[in-house]
């Protein structure tokens, strides 16, 4: 089953997969008029700043087990067993944030959404866009993210990529490329640099 | 380990002040730098481009996603276009400051400015007559006019050249003129790099770059070096003055006005009605023993180097002194003057003036000032502000401000030289002095604030090489006591004698960013007389903290001019391989000098001396390992 | 295969199934107190302030028995156990059942009050289902109420009996609510807060008696001698392990009363686990046994006891106090160690205030690993701040970056994926 696929390494902090899931997840579909729907729509992954202030692209994992269902208080949590998704339902979630204490990726976050009852503050997480899913499309993030850090795909095929990238970087020959480019490199050490020049 | 405050800066009043600022729970630029944090990495590697409606564009450095913006853009030409409109940008600010001055001194000469005054008459005739104003047995007013009026030639298109670009040595115009990047005019090569990157024009990034350096140089040859000698003209020419730095020079019991941008124009005239005994007066009856005008930033740098006016901070202390609670009043008017500063304002009694027409602030008072209103405009702001002083709640100052001495322009140094550059040239040649280094530009929050320059400036006296620096590199080498006669102990021997011998500090103070000509002239002064290139002597200029645009143009403009500079840093630029190799590299067999990007002083130092004692060597002059 | 589990809370219901997943075919006899489909205990706070409906306590279906094909043995108690003939006794009654393996999830009970009067009617506790409905029940009639407990339920309790109109006065022994989750700092806080939102605490108050002309409850007696008029009362004062059928048998109780299991949840006796409110742990932050009697560690246990005794080894990593409640426009995450002995200087603590964003965060490391934290609103990276505790990660960053605005797991590279 095809599932999103996280490569922090190549994240850029853009944040555009953001703006992304939370159009998906307005009322109204479009940036444009999203940002004027109350209750504003908002995103469930969260791009942070990685250990370097690089971009850390912060989703659901979707984990089995997983500890946020096992901790949530009415049973508002459950798996989507065709897709394996971790769903929150809107109408027996208590908001009592038990899921939150236990996720251990920070990523549950407290609003009202059009689709809960009104006024309501449910708790919201990714939900893989399975209303996207079904119309054919793929998740939003992974529209949008240019860079690969966020793709769709079996995690058998995903790492079986990461392999060939991996040999292809290390290979002598014409193929052969760095597994991060050079450029992206260069931004990096910088960024570290700074790091580490905050601390003498 | 080290705390927030000790991270963030290594100056004892910034940590105390950004520790009383976190008690007070008032946000400063380096909370807003973490709040924005991750930064977008397209935009970080100059690849995202918004400069037409089918965009916006970004490439994936990673190669599997677009390649292309809608227009067909790559990667080379985003970032390049990117990078163009930054110097553009740069080269604008600098440039409009320099009109703005000469502007006032047309004024003056049509009598339309009656509190400004021709300061220094010497180098007005010295000026026109590089400009080719007939001076022989004329009115004052009446060179001023005529020299106003050719300056502003130069902002246009029909002179075709610039005057001052005369200056640079003989090889270095040819090698502008082969490349084919001599500077035509101000506004033309400003105007001409919006115009080829607009979508649709200049396609190649090689070009692109080129006039980008061509762009660069009608700044640092024209628009900056006009903004410079103008303001010598009406203001003063520099020369060797003591004054106090860092946020001990605010004063508890006196009525304290600080003013901050850029432009002398306006805290000058703020600076006569501080010293009037009117003024003075009414401070006194107010209960506050006097009026204690301090800078910040350029403006700061263009009162200290004229007339030793204390100097409370660089870029990444404005907001902090506004944190003492001690100041009445800060006046700005251009550039580098964060947004923020409005809101912070009413978190003290500190009241916020704003006088440009073309810089509005949220949260500030907009009082313009014109050549005609500024003196009668400064007494009543003045007044104000004394008038603010018993708002005052409680106040902070906790450190004791540090001795420095400013003002050296090119006429003072070579003065200090007893009027020629060859003990200079001595000193070089017998390796006493390595070489010289412009140690310049802005902070930035990313690199630990005052680090970068006083690491690097440490390191390259204490191996010889003479430091001259401007902005607010200057002001924080002030900070760190390198200049007052007893810093040559920081210098290595020979430094330590030369510097000894004369009587002066080993980094010298050459004034604002706009200043940066002055190290342009003093350069090419000391090519002429050795006549060889610019490119072919031991100098390098270091950017180790830049932040604006302007900097992009300085750094670009020191290149062009042959000086290789080290940039802190990185520049938007690495998502062109292409780029990157241009300007670190390639740009060396076209123009003679290249960018390096080093964010860490301690390498750049080794860089540079590297650098130096290379060019020693091409000159048959004794050379080291580095 | 006789598994007999004892407690249909979320602990033997858990084991249930667990077991199930593992044996098909063994017996499953549960016998239990509460005639209940299992249900939410929590819950029952937000039935009794009516954000919820009675049905929607249950959180299995009303056909949980038969899907898992479970012999129930409904609203009775056992009395005892034998563990040499591997029997229980239910009631006093002469039902006797067999087991190969026995869990013990009997929960725990409130601790009742000695005072003179407690069992006048009107006085409650609220601990489960059938009690949270005898509440409702009385504050149709009352118009004022006084909680007694200043922990988790009694404010869950007076946020509930005020949503219900009632005005509500809470009487706490210490000088702050959340005694044992908070520190005294956080305590003044959420103390501001509760008066804010129009509960009156009397704090450092002693209970006296209960008093009421004939059979109804008239006022509460402090020790000063205050009175304080109430048609109702709830008295919080915790709970202890409901395990008085072991008491004095050979099962190994620790100093907290609770079942003593080791990490496999099994008892000091083969064959007899225990799981959730009842069992004693080893505390993974504290590192001594512990009750740490919370849902998700019921959860946990129950699952891991129910694989244990179905004969699949696994290894439970010990248990970790931890709670959190949004009440009274609070958010409030705790776990671990808040408090560490001022003695010891092996601990190290961190703290960060926002006024702005009405934040306090605290985090308590002993040498390079994390052990407690308590986080009054910001509590969203709460979980990864727990995980770190649960799974004892050496931190190698700076401590203080684990409390900065910006820190989510991201910053934890790559040790946290290690
Ligand atoms: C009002 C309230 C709010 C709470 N809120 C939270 C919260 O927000 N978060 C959290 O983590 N925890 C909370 N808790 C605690 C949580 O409910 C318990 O930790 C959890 O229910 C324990 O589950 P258990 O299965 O171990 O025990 P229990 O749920 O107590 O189940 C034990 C069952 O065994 C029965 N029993 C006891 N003795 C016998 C016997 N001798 N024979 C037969 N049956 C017996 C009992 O009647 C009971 O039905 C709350 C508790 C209450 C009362
Ligand atoms: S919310 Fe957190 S715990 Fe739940 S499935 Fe997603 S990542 Fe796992
Ligand atoms: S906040 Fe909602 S989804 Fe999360 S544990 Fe509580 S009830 Fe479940």
């Amino acid at each position: 089953m095809k599932q999103v696929q996280v490569h922090p390494e190549r994240c850029l902090g853009c944040m555009q997969c953001m703006l992304a899931c939370a159009t998906a997840h307005s009322r109204t579909k479009s940036l444009f008029t999203a940002v004027g729907e109350s209750p504003l729509p908002k995103p469930r992954l969260h791009v942070g700043a990685g250990s370097h202030d690089e971009g850390f692209p912060n989703r659901c994992r979707h984990c089995d087990p997983a500890p946020c269902l096992l901790a949530c208080l009415p049973g508002a949590i459950f798996r989507d067993p065709d897709t394996g998704t971790v769903l929150v339902d809107p109408d027996l979630c208590i908001n009592c944030a038990s899921c939150a204490m236990a996720c251990p990726f920070g990523v549950l976050r407290y609003h009202q959404d059009w689709v809960a009852p009104a006024a309501k503050i449910v708790a919201q997480k990714c939900d893989n866009c399975l209303e996207r899913q079904h119309e054919g499309l793929i998740p939003a993030c992974v529209e949008v993210c240019k860079t690969g850090a966020l793709t769709f795909e079996e995690s058998d095929e995903a790492l079986r990529r990461k392999t060939r990238e991996v040999a292809r970087s290390v290979s002598m020959g014409m193929e052969e490329q760095p597994l991060i480019p050079t450029g992206v490199q260069l931004l990096r050490q910088a960024k570290k640099q700074r790091f580490e020049m905050r601390c003498r | 380990m080290k705390t927030k405050a000790e991270e963030r800066t290594i100056t004892k009043d910034g940590q105390l002040l950004l520790k009383k600022m976190e008690q007070d729970q008032v946000e400063t630029v380096w909370d807003r730098l973490e709040a924005q944090s991750p930064q977008c990495g397209y935009c970080e590697m100059g690849l995202s481009c918004r400069v037409c409606a089918m965009g916006p564009c970004r490439i994936d450095p990673f190669g599997e996603g677009p390649q292309r913006g809608v227009c067909g853009a790559d990667a080379d030409i985003i970032v390049a276009r990117n990078l163009g409109r930054m110097i553009a940008a740069g080269a604008a600010a600098h440039s409009d400051h320099g009109r703005d001055l000469v502007e006032v001194l047309a004024e003056v000469a049509a009598g339309k400015a009656p509190e400004y005054s021709i300061t220094d008459e010497e180098k007005l005739r010295r000026i026109a007559r590089e400009y080719g104003v007939e001076t022989e047995g004329r009115e004052v007013l009446e060179i001023a006019g005529e020299l106003a009026a050719a300056m502003q030639e130069e902002f246009g298109t029909r002179k075709g050249f610039l005057t001052m670009a005369n200056r640079a040595p003989a090889k270095r115009r040819e090698i502008w003129q082969k490349v084919g990047i001599a500077p035509r005019g101000v506004d033309r090569e400003t105007s001409e790099m919006m115009h080829r990157t607009h979508m649709g024009v200049d396609n190649g990034w090689q070009s692109l770059l080129l006039h980008g350096l061509r762009n660069a140089l009608s700044d640092g040859w024209g628009g900056s070096m006009i903004a410079t000698e103008v303001s010598d003209i009406l203001f003063g020419t520099p020369a060797p003055t003591p004054n106090m730095v860092n946020i001990g020079v605010l004063k508890e019991d006196e009525v304290n006005i600080v003013v901050h941008g850029h432009n002398p124009v306006v805290s000058e005239m703020i600076m006569r009605a501080c010293e009037s005994a009117e003024m003075v007066e009414l401070a006194r009856k107010k209960g506050a023993k006097g009026i204690n005008l301090t800078g910040l930033c350029c403006t700061g740098n263009e009162l200290l180097m004229r007339h030793g006016i204390p100097m409370a901070g660089n870029h990444l202390m404005t907001e902090l002194v506004i944190g003492t609670g001690a100041v009445e009043m800060m006046i700005v008017d251009y550039q580098c003057i964060m947004p923020s500063l409005g809101a912070l304002a009413p978190c003290y009694h500190t009241r916020m003036i704003s006088t440009s027409d073309k810089a509005r602030f949220p949260g500030m008072e907009h009082r313009e000032f014109h050549p005609d209103n500024a003196a009668e405009l400064a007494r009543t702001l003045v007044r104000e502000a004394i008038e603010n002083f018993d708002q005052r709640g409680e106040t902070y100052i906790p450190v004791e401000a540090v001795p420095s001495v400013g003002g050296f322009s090119v006429e003072a140094i070579i003065g200090a030289l007893g009027g020629t550059p060859q003990p200079l040239i001595d000193a070089i040649t017998a390796g006493k002095i390595r070489g010289a280094v412009g140690v310049v530009g802005c902070n930035n929050p990313k690199i630990k604030h005052d680090y970068g320059h006083v690491t690097l400036t440490k390191r390259l006296i204490e191996n010889d090489c003479l430091v001259v620096d401007t902005g607010c590199a200057a002001i924080a080498n002030a900070k760190a006591g390198f200049k007052v006669a007893e810093a040559i102990k920081y210098a290595g021997p020979g430094l330590q004698e030369v510097c000894g011998a004369l009587g002066i500090p080993p980094v010298l103070h050459m004034g604002s960013c706009v200043d940066n000509v002055r190290i342009l002239v003093l350069a090419a002064a000391l090519a002429n007389a050795l006549q060889v290139d610019i490119s072919d002597l031991p100098l390098a200029g270091a950017a180790p903290e830049w932040y604006s645009e302007k900097a992009v143009s300085i750094g670009s403009y020191f290149v062009a001019s042959g000086v290789y500079t080290v940039l802190g840093p990185m520049p938007p630029i690495t998502g062109s391989m292409n780029v990157v190799n241009l300007l670190t590299s390639g740009l060396n067999d076209v123009i003679g000098a290249s960018f390096a990007v080093e964010a860490d002083p301690e390498k750049a130092a080794v860089l540079i001396r590297r650098h130096i004692e290379a060019k020693r060597k091409a000159l048959g002059l004794s050379a080291l390992d580095i | 295969m006789e598994y007999v589990i004892i407690g249909n809370g979320i602990a033997g219901t858990s084991a249930a199934e667990a077991i199930r997943r593992l044996d098909r075919q063994g017996a499953i006899t549960m016998i239990a107190d509460e005639d209940e489909i299992p249900y939410c205990r929590p819950m029952i706070s937000n039935l009794l302030a009516g954000d919820i409906a009675a049905e929607r306590l249950a959180i299995r279906p009303s056909s949980f028995y038969d899907d898992l094909n479970i012999k129930p043995v409904l609203g009775r108690r056992v009395q005892s156990i034998d563990p040499a003939a591997g029997k229980v006794r239910v009631g006093d009654s002469d039902l006797i059942v067999p087991f190969d393996r026995l869990l013990i999830a009997s929960g725990a009970d409130p601790r009742i009050s000695e005072v003179p009067g407690s069992q006048l009617p009107g006085v409650f506790c609220l601990r489960n289902r059938s009690q949270a409905l005898d509440i409702m029940a009385a504050a149709e009639h009352g118009r004022k109420a006084v909680v007694v407990g200043g922990g988790l339920v009694g404010l869950k309790a007076a946020h509930a009996l005020q949503s219900r109109g009632l005005q509500v006065v809470m009487l706490i022994r210490s000088a702050h609510p959340l005694r044992l989750q908070v520190d005294a700092s956080a305590g003044r806080m959420i103390l501001a807060k509760l008066r804010e939102h129009g509960l009156q605490v009397l704090v450092e108050a002693e209970v006296a008696a209960f008093e009421g002309s004939g059979k109804v409850l008239e006022n509460i007696v402090l020790a000063d001698g205050q009175k304080i008029p109430a048609d109702l009362a709830v008295i919080a004062k915790g709970v202890a392990p409901a395990a008085g059928f072991a008491a004095d048998g050979p099962i190994g109780l620790g100093p907290g009363g609770g079942i003593v299991v080791n990490n496999t949840l099994e008892t000091t006796v083969p064959g007899i686990y225990a799981a959730g409110d009842v069992a004693e742990t080893m505390d993974v932050a504290r590192r001594e046994k512990r009750v740490n009697a919370i849902w998700p560690e019921a959860v946990e246990q129950g699952i891991a006891a129910g694989f244990n005794m179905a004969g699949r080894r696994v290894a439970y990593r010990g248990s970790l106090s931890r709670n959190v409640m949004r009440i009274y426009g609070l958010d409030i995450m705790t776990a671990g160690v808040v408090e560490p002995p001022a003695a010891d200087d092996s601990y190290e603590v961190v703290a960060v205030t926002d006024k702005h964003r009405d934040i306090y965060h605290k985090l308590v490391f002993r040498d390079d690993r994390l052990v407690g934290m308590m986080l009054i609103n910001g509590i969203e990276q709460g979980g990864v701040l727990l995980s770190l505790i649960r799974r004892e990660v050496a931190i190698v960053e700076k401590k203080e970056r684990l409390l900065e605005p910006g820190f989510q797991v991201g910053k934890l590279m790559p040790q946290y994926f290690k």
